[in-house]
């Protein structure tokens, strides 16, 4: 129940950031949040009533990709609503919670050498460089750009 | 119970203040000489926070900051139904690029294993190094560690260390990164989006913000191809790190201490030359 209520106050949240910050009205952002609240409540429930273990993204993404694709009934409204939503306005309260958990690790951060600190830049920069790399390359053989 | 309620309406309260109020300021670029970084409202909003939840203002207690990390798990749900719902309408073009999208998932094992084990070793970290490089350190990374070896091994004491580097600011560093890499006119958006969804949704978000501001004609691309990774992440991530990634990086690891570690402790003479 409560994770039910955090989600509306999130969608509610990130309602206000697409008006103020992508000019979006907030009646026309309305349906697109709702939507994108039902989905991960329905993914979030679905993978409750498993009976194994899933990460809940997998189903969030696929019920999401589902009731957009051209196969499902009134994608074209589902799509066209979601589409409202600028995908920074959700971004944005992701990073404002993650800024005011901050905290809670910085004692932590404290007792770190410097020697791990700069390791793990370097293992964020190998993730992102060496994924880029590799689809740059496949693309290129595709002969896609 | 009540007592935690009420914390939870101060922490969406103090996001919703942030959201406006970062919002209202907007995105901005900054042209640095190598390229253009972009400053935007999620960036202001992660300093922002970090400031309110420094322990020294005693603004947020210890509790109210492990709530909102347990909020940050569930906003990050919306922002993938976001995702999955850009992916839907283009169903097929995804087939179209499954080669790709394989290929990249190999990258960012390959990435964090290739670039950070030597360079770990070669700052004199022992088995540290491995917990450390063998994948992005998030909350399954960490667990899978943590049951191999143990929570007080040398190996998740390398996991937590990059976890809470992650943490605390992965996402600046990913904008910073996604905006040099986005200017430096070496990779295709699409290419980018795909390296952006390195298995943290915070850095994620991150990432792929910085991309869709430098490329804004390519933001819808960018949203469809980052989505389709992390899917393909989410899915197959988990299983990787524990049969492919964490072996692997075991086996390097016997095979490069030896040639490029520190020969022993004394050595660090190097390192204080080094912090000097």
């Amino acid at each position: 129940m409560n994770q039910i209520l955090t989600i509306f106050i999130i969608g509610f949240i990130a309602l206000i950031g697409n008006w103020i910050g992508y000019k979006v009205p907030i009646m026309e952002s309305l349906p697109g949040i709702l939507l994108l609240a039902v989905i991960t409540l329905i993914g979030m429930g679905f993978t409750r009533i498993l009976p194994f273990k899933s990460p809940v993204i997998v189903w969030i993404s696929l019920f999401a990709m589902l009731a957009t694709s051209p196969f499902f009934p009134g994608n074209e409204y589902t799509a066209a609503a979601i589409a409202k939503i600028n995908l920074l306005a959700l971004a944005t309260p992701i990073l404002a919670y993650a800024g005011l958990s901050l905290g809670k690790d910085v004692h932590l951060f404290k007792q770190l050498s410097w020697r791990i600190v700069v390791v793990s830049l370097v293992v964020f920069t190998g993730t992102f460089l060496f994924a880029t790399l590799f689809a740059e390359i496949v693309f290129k053989i595709q002969g896609d750009f | 119970m009540a007592e935690a309620r009420v914390n939870e309406y101060k922490l969406h309260f103090l996001v919703l203040i942030l959201v406006a109020l970062t919002e209202f300021i907007g995105t901005k670029k900054i042209s640095i000489g190598i390229g253009v970084i972009a400053l935007f409202p999620m960036l202001y909003a992660l300093v922002l926070g970090g400031a309110i939840s420094w322990p020294k203002f005693k603004f947020l207690s210890e509790k109210e900051m492990n709530v909102a990390a347990n909020i940050l798990g569930v906003s990050f749900l919306l922002f993938i139904a976001k995702l999955g719902a850009n992916i839907g309408p283009e169903l097929p073009k995804l087939l179209g690029s499954g080669a790709s999208l394989i290929v990249q998932e190999m990258g960012h094992i390959v990435g964090t294993i290739a670039l950070g084990l030597p360079f770990a070793l070669w700052l004199g970290l022992k088995r540290e190094a491995i917990g450390a490089t063998y994948s992005l350190d998030r909350e399954p990374n960490l667990a899978i560690i943590v049951d191999k070896f143990g929570a007080n091994s040398a190996e998740a004491r390398g996991a937590l260390g990059v976890y809470i580097c992650g943490t605390l600011f992965g996402a600046i560093y990913m904008s910073i990164l996604a905006s040099i890499l986005g200017s430096s006119g070496l990779f295709h958006p699409i290419s980018l989006a795909m390296g952006a969804a390195v298995g943290s949704g915070s850095m994620m978000a991150a990432a792929t913000g910085s991309l869709a501001v430098i490329f804004p004609e390519a933001e819808k691309d960018i949203l469809f191809y980052s989505g389709a990774a992390n899917l393909m992440m989410s899915i197959v991530g988990t299983y990787v790190c524990i049969f492919f990634s964490l072996p692997v990086t075991q086996k390097l690891y016997a095979w490069l201490e030896p040639i490029i570690g520190r020969k022993s402790a004394s050595s660090t003479a190097e390192g204080g030359r080094k912090s000097a």
